[in-house]
């Protein structure tokens, strides 16, 4: 059977992409961001995953609003990179496992969640500018999981929980012996437009991370609201990081944490083990 | 209903379809032939993607702010200002009324 072995959480934005392929990692505005992704590389190396399932959210690049899924599964040999509109970076399409797409469809509608299931699907941001940094472009195959977060309605954060634990008997119904890497994205605290242009709540981010960690029940009961008043109206991309979180079970143990806001986004990195 | 959070404005159902013309046209600049042909003639693309003059006005403008108060999603118009070489903090300081300069400065003093 297949077996969640790690979880990472992550931030995403189209900023820090490019700052790596310069080979800018060490530049003092950013080196404590990716001081933070090197032994979280090292770490997930070590745990020889044969695939990544990444919860994360497309910022209208894949899909539009004359269709915008709320739940979008990727079940496509490869995931090209997007354009996001201003041109591509220069990284190779990353591989998929279609395979295993098929049976989390499967199994995912059998537990009640009806996803839109895509056979060929670009990927953003949201999961190449930080994708990078925890496998120095060594692509692990991925199964891309895009949850709507930019137009209202919005899954709730209890939905969000309870999809993680639909994901772990999606592995662990899996005939074959996989190690599996959940992965969630997005956030953390960040307001992109309007009178709060810029505002970063690093109190809540690090509340967020504690709790995420120790005790992520209470953050399931928060609303849309409470989400983008202690976050920004865009940070409410972090409720996609309580799918990993659940997929990991009740108890985890910390491999690494970083938190860094340099300017208009409060990025943070996540590396749990199911205990 | 979610649509104002603590004054800056929700992307609701509402807004997506008041603003559906104006982001579609946005997510066209995903294709680097249509950047060119945008670029090169802002107002006759904006035309033939069936934005009316009040939409045209906003985006000739760069008022990112109208924009958002028209139904554009920020996510949309991030493209629209990539296309034009306008960065993400000159369109996010123009939403909260200020210039890029007063964004930058009062950034560095907080």
């Amino acid at each position: 059977m297949g077996r969640i072995v790690g979880g990472v959480g992550s931030s995403h934005a189209p900023s820090f992409g490019p700052v790596f392929d310069k080979g800018q990692q060490k530049d003092p505005m950013w080196a404590p961001l990716f001081d933070g992704y090197e032994p979280v590389r090292a770490w997930l190396e070590s745990l020889r995953p044969d695939l990544f399932i990444v919860v994360y959210n497309d910022h209208a690049n894949q899909f539009f609003f004359n269709a915008y899924p709320t739940l979008a599964l990727g079940a496509a040999e490869i995931y090209p990179q997007a354009d996001e509109g201003w041109g591509k970076r220069d990284l190779p399409d990353m591989p998929g496992d279609p395979a295993f797409s098929w049976h989390l469809a499967q199994s995912l509608v059998d537990d009640e969640f009806d996803p839109t299931i895509c056979q060929e699907m670009a990927v953003d941001h949201g999961v190449l500018s930080f994708m990078p940094m925890l496998t120095n472009k060594r692509w692990v195959p991925i199964v891309p999981l895009a949850v709507n977060v930019i137009q209202q309605p919005v899954p709730t954060a209890r939905r969000l929980y309870k999809l993680g634990s639909a994901l772990r008997r999606a592995v662990e119904s899996y005939p074959k012996d996989i190690r599996v890497v959940v992965m969630g994205t997005g956030g953390l605290s960040h307001q992109l437009q309007g009178p709060r242009f810029g505002f970063v709540n690093r109190d809540w981010d690090n509340e967020f991370l504690d709790r995420l960690e120790a005790d992520p029940e209470p953050l399931t009961t928060l609303s849309h609201r409470d989400y983008m008043e202690r976050g920004g109206t865009e940070g409410i991309e972090m409720i996609n990081w309580l799918p990993m979180r659940s997929a990991l079970g009740p108890t985890v143990k910390r491999v690494a944490r970083t938190y860094h806001a340099p300017m208009i986004t409060g990025y943070g990195l996540l590396a749990l083990s199911p205990a | 209903m979610l649509d104002e959070v603590a004054g800056t404005l929700v992307f609701t159902g509402e807004r997506s379809r008041a603003g559906y013309r104006l982001n579609r046209m946005a997510m066209s600049l995903t294709d680097a032939a249509n950047r060119a042909a945008f670029v090169a003639d802002e107002t006759g693309y904006l035309r033939g993607m069936g934005l009316n003059d009040t939409e045209i006005d906003m985006v000739r403008q760069r008022d990112w702010k109208a924009m958002i108060e028209a139904g554009g999603s920020i996510y949309l118009l991030i493209k629209i200002a990539g296309a034009l070489g306008v960065p993400l903090y000159a369109v996010g300081a123009q939403t909260a009324g200020m210039t890029l300069e007063q964004f930058m400065s009062q950034r560095k003093g907080g």
